[in-house]
């Protein structure tokens, strides 16, 4: 097991990719806090936890709000007392062309995605500084690359993830913290269900170069490769996981 | 049956880390090096290890040479399930006026000529599998350039396209191509230009993780990409440099 007794928190770990994460971070053997805005799925995740024999909790939180995020570190230090491995994956995904997309949606996708970003690292930076070690792993999208029509909130909060995460990871390189990004594809979750049929979400996840559907254990799988210690020396990068559909 | 790696470049640096990572997930491993001596001496260490080895002569800019050692390689275990491209190098530091045709072919040749050759022998035999993983090797210049190695950073952004062109090519059959780009790594090559302490009063100010790399860090993202978890990686170029870049 490569995450033996670190801990771990996943936000937006209660469902998709980040349920796939949190399970995958507690088969490494790491100590999980399942954070998420709903509270009870979280919890239903740290109790599939617990049933593989990890240690974790379920916490509500709201990634864009200042005292819930201190909160849930809070929450974390009096459990777990540290952490080792912060994975941002909390985010919304909201559709309208920009000419009628509305401030709200604006702000909250961009407070969510990118703001949650923020106020999580700065929750929990200063504990990783003291302990001189850690793993911030982001969870940007392809769609900061390639732009996506009536998404220009979302692929504008995704782009400024990468350019967060390429910032704080020169920021924090001397404290022996590194901070890298993740570019999935289109995943086979809930998210692109949210807009489209469920037969043109199957068709568009097979059409890609490698012909396999990218499924959120293939995003999970680097992501716990990012937090081991195989990957020390890799830091500032946005890593792309999508069958070969983008390339940059 | 073990899988099998081929590591071109595996005598020394980065291809003898990588030789050993493979050699250790319980891969056997052709270490195919210019330097014979050195390749026989990375088998050694893997042999003495507990792991399987050979090693097999190549100049991987000439393209008999690397039919033969594919066509050897192909002979002894029929199969090729990982291919590393990791033989290179920069070769000469100096102004664009200064490189002779000769010396640019070298540099070109060696390391992007290189690669191509070792792909379209291996491929193949990929194919009949239905599966493979081939890691080519850049660098940070591929992607900045470097004022005095204009020809190396010429091959190595080459190979980053070359990787692209080729993991669209190959994806139909389940074969992955991705490149691996180095930072500045602590190398025998290079440590024998300069001292450790020119080496950190270079580098360390730019590095955020405030050291050069070691090949064995370089050798951890070369297995991951052999792995199951990278299943739906094809295309993409990894940078492994301390933040450098």
């Amino acid at each position: 097991m490569r995450l033996q007794n670190k801990v771990a928190v996943i936000t937006g770990g209660a469902q998709g990719l980040g349920r796939a994460i949190s399970l995958g971070m507690g088969r490494e053997g790491a100590k999980v806090v399942v954070a998420d805005l709903q509270a009870e799925k979280a919890k239903i995740v740290a109790g599939e936890l617990e049933a593989l024999g990890a240690d974790a909790i379920g916490v509500a939180v709201n990634v864009a709000n200042e005292t819930s995020v201190n909160r849930l570190a809070e929450q974390t230090f009096s459990r777990f007392g540290r952490v080792d491995i912060l994975v941002n994956d909390a985010g919304v995904y909201l559709k309208s062309p920009v000419v009628s997309k509305s401030e709200e949606d604006w702000d909250k996708t961009l407070n969510v995605n990118l703001g949650g970003n923020f106020l999580c690292a700065r929750a929990f930076v200063p504990a990783m500084r003291k302990q001189k070690s850690g793993r911030i792993i982001s969870m940007a999208s392809s769609i900061a690359h390639t732009g996506a029509r009536e998404f220009a909130d979302y692929a504008a909060s995704k782009a400024g993830i990468i350019g967060f995460v390429k910032a704080l990871a020169r920021e924090l390189g001397p404290d022996g913290i590194t901070v890298n990004a993740i570019c999935p594809g289109s995943a086979n979750t809930s998210m692109p269900r949210s807009h489209r049929s469920e037969e043109e979400v199957m068709a568009r996840l097979r059409a890609t170069p490698l012909g396999h559907v990218l499924e959120p254990e293939d995003i999970a799988g680097p992501i716990l490769f990012l937090a081991s210690d195989a990957a020390a020396y890799i830091t500032g990068q946005a890593y792309n996981i999508n069958c070969g559909t983008v390339m940059i | 049956m073990n899988p099998v790696a081929l590591i071109s470049g595996g005598g020394n640096g980065i291809g003898r880390a990588v030789a050993h990572r493979m050699a250790a997930a319980g891969m056997t491993v052709v270490v195919a090096d210019y330097d014979h001596a050195a390749a026989k001496q990375v088998r050694g260490e893997v042999v003495d290890a507990g792991g399987k080895a050979d090693a097999l002569s190549v100049d991987v800019a000439v393209a008999r040479e690397v039919k033969a050692l594919v066509a050897d390689v192909a002979n002894r275990f029929g199969r090729v399930d990982v291919l590393a491209n990791i033989a290179g190098g920069s070769f000469y530091t100096k102004r664009i006026e200064d490189f002779t045709w000769a010396e640019w072919k070298q540099v070109i040749d060696t390391n992007l000529k290189g690669t191509f050759l070792m792909c379209r022998e291996v491929a193949p035999l990929m194919q009949r599998q239905k599966s493979g993983r081939i890691l080519n090797t850049a660098s940070n210049y591929g992607i900045t350039g470097s004022a005095l190695r204009a020809p190396y950073s010429a091959a190595k952004a080459g190979i980053i396209a070359f990787t692209r062109s080729l993991a669209l090519e190959l994806a139909p059959e389940g074969i992955r191509v991705n490149t691996v780009a180095p930072g500045p790594t602590d190398t025998p090559r290079v440590m024998e230009k300069e001292t450790p302490e020119g080496r950190r009063q270079r580098w360390h100010s730019a590095i955020p993780l405030g050291r050069t790399g070691k090949p064995e860090d370089l050798a951890e993202l070369y297995y991951f990409l052999t792995t199951p978890e990278s299943a739906a990686i094809t295309g993409q170029t990894f940078h492994c440099n301390g933040g450098l870049l």
